[in-house]
């Protein structure tokens, strides 16, 4: 089985200090993985060059075993990367439905120039069926009118996560997607996010800083620290492990 | 005694985020408190919130039992709050010299200005080879030790240190804890943000822990170790 | 021997190129100064330079000052209060992190002040009115210590105050607490409150600084013009763009040396052209127009091909993550009731101005109404690119005179049908506009509009004066005429069948836009002015979208600069097209309205019938139903409807929907309120009851 996403020895350096060296990591169809390590570590780096947001110096991007390390960030979201943001990014002046509808009708791609310009205005009826079968399993069927501004901070994320389903995504990033949510929504929004991912069998990779979310949520997980993998495997044991530890709450900082 | 830093009840964050719900926080004359917890629990924005940088939505900040609730940083900075930011926290543009010269006038006066240099070059002789050097050259050890040498200096109420040991060697952050340990037994009161938390425990008197932007725990750093890792690490259900 | 021929013309021109490089490199100073400690783009420095020369005129001309008196009151002392001012007032509120709409109030300033000026002072742009220099007998004395090139008494004084003066300043900076204090708020104004010191403070004395060097740069450069007038300063600021930017806008310095070097870059062409021109023909008819667009071209270069320029100005603030994300703008999405109120709106609007035609209208207020019902066709091609895509264009001016010169062109020489010859201009203007956007797209939203000013400009200098499009200088004499169409039997010639025609149009293209924003281009449009990287996520391309926009906003510049020139039989590139007149369009559709078709209606109904319609008493007259019970304040000047508007920017910060919209929307919300309350009062009264 090809894995969704395959990055091998991603390196990316700032002016001189190596942000990212040589990071190699697999997310499997499916699967639920973390991305854990402490602040500075090097996780959005990664993120961002996963998504070609920045372009590694080395290393390559592979998505379902294509080569991807060369394209712009909304070729690789054609190709199948969805993502949310930790600082949410929604468009404004517009409903919670609109959101989704933009996005549908991207992925079904651009028409003739003229018809994309002056028809198909008005949504067709399967593209507002396709949004709304979404906005339902998020939860946010009543919502769907609703101007974004009035969405709370947990309700907006749920958005972003159904403005990235509509494109079908094999793989979801997620950017510490219960920053600035309180205990109670981010478990809200973790029990979403599982039953929607279950249903549609997408991989996550999940950027966190929360690490009860993150044994919560995965199976398997990787640390960074210093812009290097130190740790990876099954989640429970990762965060057992003294190095995490150490990584986490300085030398000698775990008990035992 | 009027405590040097209280945060009453604080709400605040960053336009539609909200980063601290209610936090209440002392600092009293001489302690040294720890501020722990995960990345993004809001260590940071409590720091910014005690500094002026960020105002609250809600709840109250004094210093010196003035109340500062909304004021700008300057005003903090007047009534001795020093804020040693996270990353970067000197002007690199400036020469090493300069960036001291900015603060001293400011707080010593300019008659003071030269007096002030030599007691911070005489500390840190490591700088005083650099004094010409634009800060943006120094390596992040160094940056941290400039940031420490105007406050040995000026000896203001209240350090709040915000992950002075981050991406630096043991070594030299064995060597900013000494320092800080001297202001500390100086007399001027510290508010250590860290997420390792190793060093802050040997050095504070109070240990206040995050989560989610509020208090979870507060305690005598002895006890501290043991439930820092647990309520990390040993999430059990709702912890 | 030949040799060192060569040599003395390079050196000459090195010579002759300094003084005007002195004042570029002066107004660079200051430019990079409000740059640097407050994020602002501001295109007003033209404005600022153009009140301290004019008051200096005035001063010493008309009151009969010294020279000194005169210099004191417009370099030392209006100059920094004009920049205090708009510290106070205007920028210090704007939250940082607001680049385009401290640029788009700069751009409104650029408008408002000179008229204002004018206005306050009494001062009129006339031919031949321009002060002599800040010394007696400034342009008759002359040196020549080299032997090469002899300087004016004018030019050298330029020269030594700007070498002075840029030596003064980096003493500032370097040797005083208040400099260091400047440079330590450049890099980041929070660390430098958190040292103790008012960041405002010493933003508002750099401002201060920075507009007297604006100030004093008017004052030196004002004896070479010939007529002392606004378009000029504010051309003369996008040069000091252009210096500002070989210094990456935030090195002062490099900034002095980029001013010098485009005044010797500027003399050496025009040293060299005219030999190069006698060996090769071509170059012969823009032989005296490349010079003046050298700036232009520079800046549109380094804007587009300098990546490390763009970067500078998120020049690393460590505690920028303290700013709150940019405030979403108060309107949200629009109502069924917004809709029919525009509608409402709308018709009542048509009706007015059709009972107008039909009853009251001569000759002269159907010309008016006409204007307007064209103007609203231009502006539309704002509401597509300023509207839906966000972005702001400088040069729709250029686009329109594309579409006006192309009509003259075509009826002029090959006697084509203007009515086609009408949409071929609108489809040159889109490709140009397109073929434009291409390097554009992926720029930030402040380096697009510095872009298009600078092909404005470049426009304006260059293109307009080659004989295929402005028609050389055969056009000089006979003007730029443009024949009315003939269709079949409809003659338009006839004042009224043209109103007809302008209304057929822009209904046409009013429909066309409405259809652009519910279309799939004006929803992605919307997506990527909500969020660049989300709508990447989601796999939207931006280029495709932005470059089909810029080409939609063409076409209707175009064609609607075609219908413009048609309506007055010429096209009078000047007064109707030149990038300062265009200005005022994208001042008065944001202050309007920018992102709806009655947004531009009512922007060209201002534009055309403010005027003669309120400033000069008309609509007042025909409500007392006498003309001679008008009261003694009209007419007003017209003047005063560019201080106005150019004012009105300001709102652009927190409404960037423009007045138009917000003003329904707030009555939206009045009426809900009301109705809110009157359902509570029946409950009431039930529950009572």
């Amino acid at each position: 089985m090809t894995a969704v996403l395959d990055t091998r020895g991603v390196t990316k350096t700032f002016a001189g200090v190596q942000a990212l060296s040589d990071v190699s990591l697999l997310v499997e169809p499916g699967e639920r993985v973390g991305l854990i390590g402490p602040n500075g570590a090097g996780k959005t780096t990664f993120f961002n060059c996963v998504l070609g947001v920045l372009r590694a110096e080395r290393g390559q991007v592979l998505l379902d075993g294509e080569d991807v390390s060369a394209l712009p960030v909304h070729e690789r979201a054609r190709r199948g990367i969805g993502r949310t943001f930790q600082r949410i990014e929604l468009f404004g002046e517009s409903t919670v439905r609109d959101h989704l509808l933009i996005a549908e009708r991207v992925r079904r791609g651009d028409g003739r120039l003229w018809r994309d310009l002056l028809g198909r205005g008005r949504p067709s009826a399967d593209e507002v069926a396709a949004c709304d079968r979404v906005l339902e399993q998020l939860g946010l069927a009543e919502l769907a009118e609703e101007p974004i501004e009035h969405l709370s901070l947990g309700q907006g994320r749920l958005v972003e996560v159904g403005r990235a389903l509509m494109t079908r995504p094999r793989l979801l990033l997620l950017d510490e997607p219960s920053s600035g949510l309180d205990r109670r929504e981010t478990a809200d929004l973790a029990a979403t996010l599982r039953a929607v991912q279950q249903a549609q069998g997408f991989a996550i990779l999940l950027v966190e800083h929360d690490v009860e979310l993150v044994a919560n949520f995965t199976s398997r997980s990787y640390v960074l620290d210093f812009g290097t993998l130190i740790a990876e495997g099954p989640t429970d044991e990762v965060l057992a492990s003294s190095l995490v530890r150490e990584a986490y709450l300085g030398p000698g900082g775990g008990p035992g | 005694m009027t405590p040097v830093l209280e945060l009453r009840d604080v709400s605040a964050g960053y336009g539609p985020f909200r980063a601290l719900f209610g936090v209440t926080l002392q600092v009293g004359d001489g302690e040294a408190v720890a501020l722990l917890g995960a990345n993004g629990a809001g260590k940071t924005t409590v720091a910014r919130v005690a500094s002026g940088l960020v105002a609250p939505e809600d709840g109250t900040v004094h210093v010196g039992g003035e109340d500062l609730t909304g004021a700008a940083p300057y005003r903090f900075a007047r009534a001795g709050v020093a804020h040693a930011t996270e990353g970067r926290s000197v002007f690199s543009s400036l020469t090493v010299e300069e960036n001291l010269r900015l603060s001293f006038r400011r707080a010593l006066g300019s008659a003071r200005v030269d007096e002030a240099l030599g007691q911070a070059f005489d500390a840190f002789a490591s700088l005083d080879r650099r004094r010409h050097q634009p800060a943006g050259t120094l390596s992040g050890g160094e940056q941290r030790m400039l940031s420490l040498a105007r406050v040995l200096v000026e000896s203001p109420p209240l350090l709040i240190a915000d992950e002075l040991s981050l991406g630096l060697a043991p070594i030299i952050v064995d060597e900013i804890y000494a320092q800080l340990a001297r202001l500390h037994s100086e007399g001027t009161s510290l508010l250590i943000v860290e997420q390792h938390v190793s060093h802050a425990l040997g050095l504070c008197d109070r240990v206040v822990m995050l989560e989610h932007g509020a208090v979870a725990w507060e305690g005598a750093p002895e006890q501290a170790g043991e439930r820092v890792a647990e309520r990390i690490f040993e999430h059990g259900g709702d912890g | 021997m030949l040799a060192v021929t060569f040599i003395e013309d390079v050196l000459r021109g090195v010579l002759q190129g300094l003084p005007p490089g002195a004042v570029y490199g002066l107004i660079a100073i200051g430019f990079v100064l409000a740059y640097k400690t407050s994020g602002v783009f501001n295109l007003a420095f033209g404005a600022q330079a153009y009140i301290s020369a004019g008051l200096y005129f005035q001063a010493r001309n008309e009151w009969g000052w010294s020279n000194l008196a005169a210099f004191v009151l417009a370099v030392v002392i209006v100059a920094p209060a004009i920049g205090l001012i708009l510290e106070r007032l205007i920028f210090r509120h704007l939250p940082p992190g607001s680049a385009l709409a401290k640029l788009v109030i700069a751009i409104g300033l650029s408008v408002a002040l000179p008229n204002l000026f004018e206005l306050v002072v009494g001062f009129e742009p006339v031919a031949g009115r321009t002060p002599e220099g800040l010394l007696n007998g400034g342009a008759t004395v002359f040196y020549d210590p080299t032997g090469l090139y002899a300087f004016s008494r004018d030019e050298l004084t330029a020269l030594t105050i700007a070498i002075v003066s840029g030596l003064a300043l980096a003493a500032l900076f370097r040797f005083t607490p208040i400099g260091l204090q400047m440079r330590a708020v450049v890099e980041s104004p929070r660390m430098t409150e958190l040292n103790g010191i008012r960041a405002d403070r010493v933003s508002a004395f750099s401002w201060a600084l920075s507009s007297a060097f604006a100030g004093l740069a008017g004052v030196l450069i004002a004896p070479r013009f010939n007529t002392l007038a606004a378009p000029d300063f504010f051309n003369l600021v996008v040069v000091a763009v252009a210096a500002a930017a070989i210094g990456k806008l935030v090195s002062i310095p490099r900034a002095v040396a980029g001013g010098l070097g485009l005044g010797v870059l500027i003399a050496l062409i025009d040293t060299f052209l005219p030999r190069l021109s006698e060996a090769q023909e071509w170059i012969e008819p823009i032989q005296d127009n490349v010079t003046p667009a050298v700036p232009f071209i520079v800046l549109f270069a380094l804007v587009t091909l300098w990546p490390a320029l763009r970067r500078s100005q998120e020049q690393s603030d460590p505690l920028a993550g303290v700013d709150p994300p940019p405030p979403v703008p108060a309107a949200s999405v629009r109502t069924p009731f917004l809709t029919i109120l525009t509608a409402v709106f709308g018709v009542c609007f048509f009706l007015v101005v059709g009972v107008v035609v039909v009853t009251r209208a001569d000759v002269s207020w159907l010309f008016l109404i006409t204007q307007a019902v064209i103007m609203s066709t231009i502006y539309l091609s704002v509401t597509v690119l300023t509207g839906f895509a966000g972005q702001i264009s400088l040069c729709q001016g250029a686009f329109a005179a594309i579409g006006g010169f192309t009509v003259f062109q075509l009826a002029d020489r090959f006697g084509a049908s203007v009515l086609v010859a009408a949409v071929v201009g609108g489809v040159i203007a889109a490709t140009v506009s397109a073929l434009l956007a291409l390097p554009l797209v992926r720029l930030g939203r402040v380096w697009v509009a510095i872009a298009t000013l600078a092909f404005a400009a470049f426009f304006d200098a260059v293109v307009v004066k080659l004989p295929f499009v402005g028609g050389g200088g055969t056009s000089l004499l006979q003007g730029t005429r443009v024949p009315r169409p003939v269709l079949g039997p409809l003659d338009f010639a006839n004042d009224r069948l043209f109103l007809g025609l302008a209304i057929v149009v822009f209904l046409a293209c009013a429909y066309t836009v409405t259809a652009i924003r519910s279309g799939t281009v004006g929803r992605t449009l919307a997506a990527l002015r909500g969020s660049e990287v989300a709508s990447e996520s989601i796999g939207i391309s931006p280029t495709r979208a932005r470059v089909t926009a810029f080409a939609v906003s063409g076409f209707l510049a175009g064609l609607g600069g075609a219908m413009l020139s048609i309506q007055q039989e010429n096209v009078n590139y000047a007064s109707n097209f030149a990038p300062f007149a265009a200005l005022f369009w994208l001042v008065l559709i944001v202050s309007l309205g920018a992102r709806t078709v009655e947004g531009a209606a009512y922007s060209g109904a201002s534009f055309s019938l403010m005027d003669p319609l309120i400033f000069k008493g008309a609509l007042l007259g025909w409500i007392l139903r006498s003309e001679e019970r008008i009261p003694g304040i009209f007419p007003i000047s017209p003047k005063w409807r560019f201080v106005l508007f150019g004012l009105t920017t300001i709102t652009f910060a927190k409404h960037p929907e423009g007045l138009v919209e917000d003003g329904k929307r707030k009555a939206h919300a009045r009426v809900e309120r009301w109705r809110a309350r009157v359902r509570e009062r029946r409950q009431d009264a039930e529950v009572t009851a």
